[in-house]
């Protein structure tokens, strides 16, 4: 069977934008998803394991990221629903196909966000209210490791959809009478395990840098000396760690997982090796901000907040730098079957406008009400002190 | 099944969040405005009790019914989306709106001042309604298409006829499912304020009795508007009769309720009565959105997408060349299993497919069967083909096969060659079960289906 004779025929409608548009929110949104999404995907644990074996600050920790976690899940669902339509707009011939062959799986993502986000619910509530049951800290397991979960059938079929090859195995492995039933998993594909490691590890680094935002920003008491010092020490070691780990996964995924058509395109393009570079090494300049914030904890000094904001806004460097090379990756993956580049556009200009428009004025009440919350903060700090 | 499902539980959570925050909304102005301090108490915990229920289920639900169609329906579900991507955009802008406003309003509650608390809450009210508008508008037009063309734009895909009067109805519907939450809440949460929850259901009363008018009319516009082939399905398909009536019998019922209840006795919901009238509302959306969608057929999108996932552009062509050429999997799959029928040219060829052993001739029949038939039917069970054609012979299946849609007007044409209707009519017998037996008819006993292909002279290709 050939892979080829599997991709569907274009759309009679053509996009209704530029390729150029539909790639930028995508990558936006995908940006933007990635923040609250990594806090949930890593966080989730610690605030599972602070939460049965933490004590003191760790424990208060557990609580910190518990009591907001319900807000990050919520906006971090929300934020994904951007890459996925635009995904489906320019990537149908992939993405369908792809889903369907791992269709089971694929339709559970939705029970298992279900039970997780409840599950998030449960040990919030408990916390908000003093309490800790066997059962909310059970909840924050079992959430826990249905996001891992949830993760793992996303790398699933993010990386089918580009490995059409992989499409007529499944197939012919799975149909009943020709028809797709849905029971696969890719698990036989290479780049499936280090793409899913590799996301861990950008988690536990947005995750790190979000513990000392947190401490530094959200919490507002004036006894919070020792806890900004304790999360700086416990978040300095997750990004180290996870530093590593996105090294070691990185260097996996692109020189063992990686196949010759796409490592040649690269090496066949400058700017690209460029963006690859600044990729890997991105994670450094976060990582140097922690390390400056874990001297000043060493010689009993805080940092100031302006370190931790620099810290922040490198991490979202991080991401964003991630998202524009996966974006390149999967471009260039697609490339070997089809020019989704050259699809016919009928651009819809009018509703394209409105959106525009709608989403510079969203941003501004959103802006607006922000601002209100933050004068609300303000003046109980100012109360407090 | 899936999609009904899932979209069945959504909409539950999806009206009562349009509703419910419309209802709060207009219920928090009034307590800042009376500055009843009891009635903003019992407000806060409904509105935790919304966010955890519409944030949460309700937004998963919500992308779960993406998922569904897009495994289901992959054809339409990328249509929609090329029509509308900018729709969905507009409403995602609307839905970040919301979900930035529902947290706000409700951990900001009694630290925001009153004006911007209220502001909040509209903004969430007016943002919540607005993804309404825009979803409503998506799912009408693949009622009814109205005036579009593929080289027309979004614009005249969304104004089409049903999209004013489904919206009127969406729109009563759930300012009416927003009130039988607040029921269902307030007859546990206030089981001993009986005065705070005399004055919560009569407050909530008046939404719904509008709730009631709304769904009346968007109703009766809806029906009026329906295209020629939806009436006839409607009135056609004695299921949807009884469904219908059974929609209007329990409106009837909601809003004799609401006068009776809520609104001259307000005393009267205690937590039973409540969770009855939640349980005749659940009913009567589901059946309603049941019906909605039954009316379609047998459109995805109206004279665009068939049920089997054809464009209706494409039909004389596959009926000239084949379904099974039509396919990408499925001509993928004959190449790969039965080469021998592969023509010169690189297609299938029909006289080849009937020249295959008998073994092979029903596997290619089910082939057919699974792409052309299984979005809508079974083999065996839910809406099963061996039930349908029960006791028919091998020229009766061959006809309905052939003759789908003026057979029943409900269904798509039949999208393949002579020779593919051929093997899926062999299939089709292979699996149909005999007449029930000990049916007698003029002194005869009818054993069996093979009696009447005997009666009838043998069946077709032989």
């Amino acid at each position: 069977m050939n892979p080829q004779d599997l991709i569907a025929p274009s759309s009679p409608l053509g996009n209704p934008a530029p390729f150029w548009f539909i790639t930028f929110f995508k990558v936006l949104g995908f940006i933007l998803h990635m923040i609250p999404m990594n806090i949930w995907y890593a966080g989730m644990l610690i605030v599972a394991v602070f939460g049965t074996f933490g004590k003191n600050h760790a424990e208060e920790l557990s609580h910190r990221l518990s009591r907001s976690m319900p807000i990050i899940v919520a906006m971090g669902v929300n934020l994904g629903i951007v890459p996925l339509l635009f995904t489906q707009v320019s990537y149908y011939q992939f993405y369908y196909p792809a889903g369907v062959l791992i269709g089971w799986p694929w339709l559970s993502v939705i029970f298992l966000l279900v039970f997780a986000y409840y599950g998030v619910y449960v040990y919030s509530l408990n916390v908000r209210n003093n309490r800790k049951t066997k059962f909310a800290v059970a909840s924050a397991w079992v959430s826990s490791i249905l996001f891992i979960i949830i993760g793992f059938l996303f790398a699933n079929n993010f990386s089918l959809m580009v490995n059409v090859n992989e499409w007529t195995r499944i197939f012919e492995r799975t149909n009943a009478a020709g028809a797709v039933t849905g029971q696969a998993l890719n698990i036989s594909d290479p780049t499936l395990f280090p793409r899913w490691l590799m996301m861990f590890g950008i988690a536990m680094m947005t995750t790190a840098v979000y513990i000392v935002f947190d401490a530094f920003y959200f919490r507002k008491d004036s006894t919070s000396s020792g806890y900004k010092a304790w999360a700086i020490r416990f978040a300095f070691g997750i990004f180290t760690f996870a530093a590593i780990w996105f090294a070691v996964t990185g260097s996996w995924y692109i020189f063992g997982a990686l196949d010759e058509f796409t490592l040649t395109r690269v090496g066949n393009s400058p700017s690209v090796i460029v963006l690859f570079i600044f990729t890997a090494l991105s994670p450094g300049a976060p990582w140097l901000a922690m390390l400056l914030m874990f001297m000043r904890v060493k010689s009993n000094l805080l940092p100031s907040k302006s370190l931790v904001a620099t810290a922040a806004l490198a991490q979202f460097v991080v991401i964003t730098l991630n998202a524009i090379s996966r974006q390149w990756v999967q471009n260039t993956e697609l490339s070997r079957f089809r020019d989704i580049t050259t699809e016919t556009v009928n651009t819809q200009w009018s509703p394209m406008i409105i959106f525009l428009l709608l989403f510079v004025a969203g941003l501004g009440v959103v802006g607006w009400m922000i601002s209100k919350v933050m004068a609300i903060d303000k003046a109980a700090v100012s109360s407090r002190g | 099944m899936l999609i009904a499902l899932i979209a069945t539980i959504h909409i539950f959570t999806s009206l009562y969040a349009v509703g419910g925050g419309i209802v709060l909304a207009g219920e928090v102005s009034h307590a800042y405005k009376i500055n009843n301090k009891s009635l903003l108490d019992y407000l806060r915990s409904h509105t935790f009790f919304f966010i955890l229920l519409t944030v949460v289920f309700g937004a998963i639900t919500g992308v779960g019914i993406w998922w569904i169609i897009g495994l289901s329906s992959p054809l339409a579900t990328e249509s929609l989306i090329h029509i509308f991507v900018f729709g969905w955009a507009m409403e995602y802008v609307f839905f970040v709106l919301e979900i930035s406003s529902a947290f706000i309003f409700f951990y900001y509650w009694g630290k925001l001042d009153p004006h911007t608390h209220k502001i909040i809450g509209w903004i969430y009210a007016v943002s919540a309604y607005m993804s309404l508008v825009i979803i409503t508008g998506i799912t009408a037009f693949q009622l009814d298409i109205g005036t579009w063309t593929p080289d027309k734009g979004m614009w005249v895909a969304f104004f089409n006829p049903q999209t004013l009067p489904q919206i009127v109805a969406r729109s009563g519907a759930s300012l009416l499912m927003a009130s039988l939450y607040i029921y269902l809440h307030a007859a546990f949460k206030l089981k001993n304020d009986s005065n705070l929850r005399s004055l919560v259901e009569t407050r909530t009363a008046t939404w719904s009795m509008v709730g009631a008018a709304l769904v009346t009319i968007g109703g009766a516009w809806w029906y009026i508007n329906l295209p020629a082939s939806s009436k006839a399905a409607l009135a056609g398909a004695s299921a949807l009769n009884v469904l219908t009536a059974l929609v209007f019998a329990a409106s009837a019922v909601v809003f004799f309720m609401l006068y009776f209840g809520p609104h001259k006795n307000p005393g009267w919901i205690n937590p039973g009565f409540a969770i009855l009238y939640f349980a005749i509302g659940i009913a009567a959306t589901s059946t309603g959105e049941f019906i909605r969608e039954g009316v379609r057929k047998p459109f995805i999108i109206y004279n665009y997408v068939v049920g089997n996932n054809v464009l209706t552009s494409e039909i004389p062509k596959l009926q000239a060349t084949g379904y099974l050429n039509g396919g990408v999997w499925t001509k993928a799959f004959v190449r790969s299993h039965y080469p021998q029928v592969m023509g010169l040219d690189g297609n299938i060829d029909g006289a080849k497919l009937l020249q295959l052993p008998e073994t092979d001739q029903l596997a290619v029949g089910k082939i057919l069967f699974q792409y052309h038939c299984n979005d809508c039917h079974s083999e065996k069970g839910f809406s099963g083909v061996s039930e349908y054609t029960r006791g028919w012979s091998e020229s009766m299946i061959n006809t309905v096969v052939t003759h789908l849609d003026k057979a029943h007007y409900f269904m798509p044409p039949w999208c393949g060659t002579r020779e593919e209707a051929i093997l899926l009519t062999k299939f089709l017998e292979s699996i149909s079960l005999n007449s029930p037996s000990g049916m007698i008819f003029s002194g005869e006993t009818i054993r069996s289906k093979s009696d009447i292909t005997q009666m009838k002279g043998g069946g077709i290709g032989k």
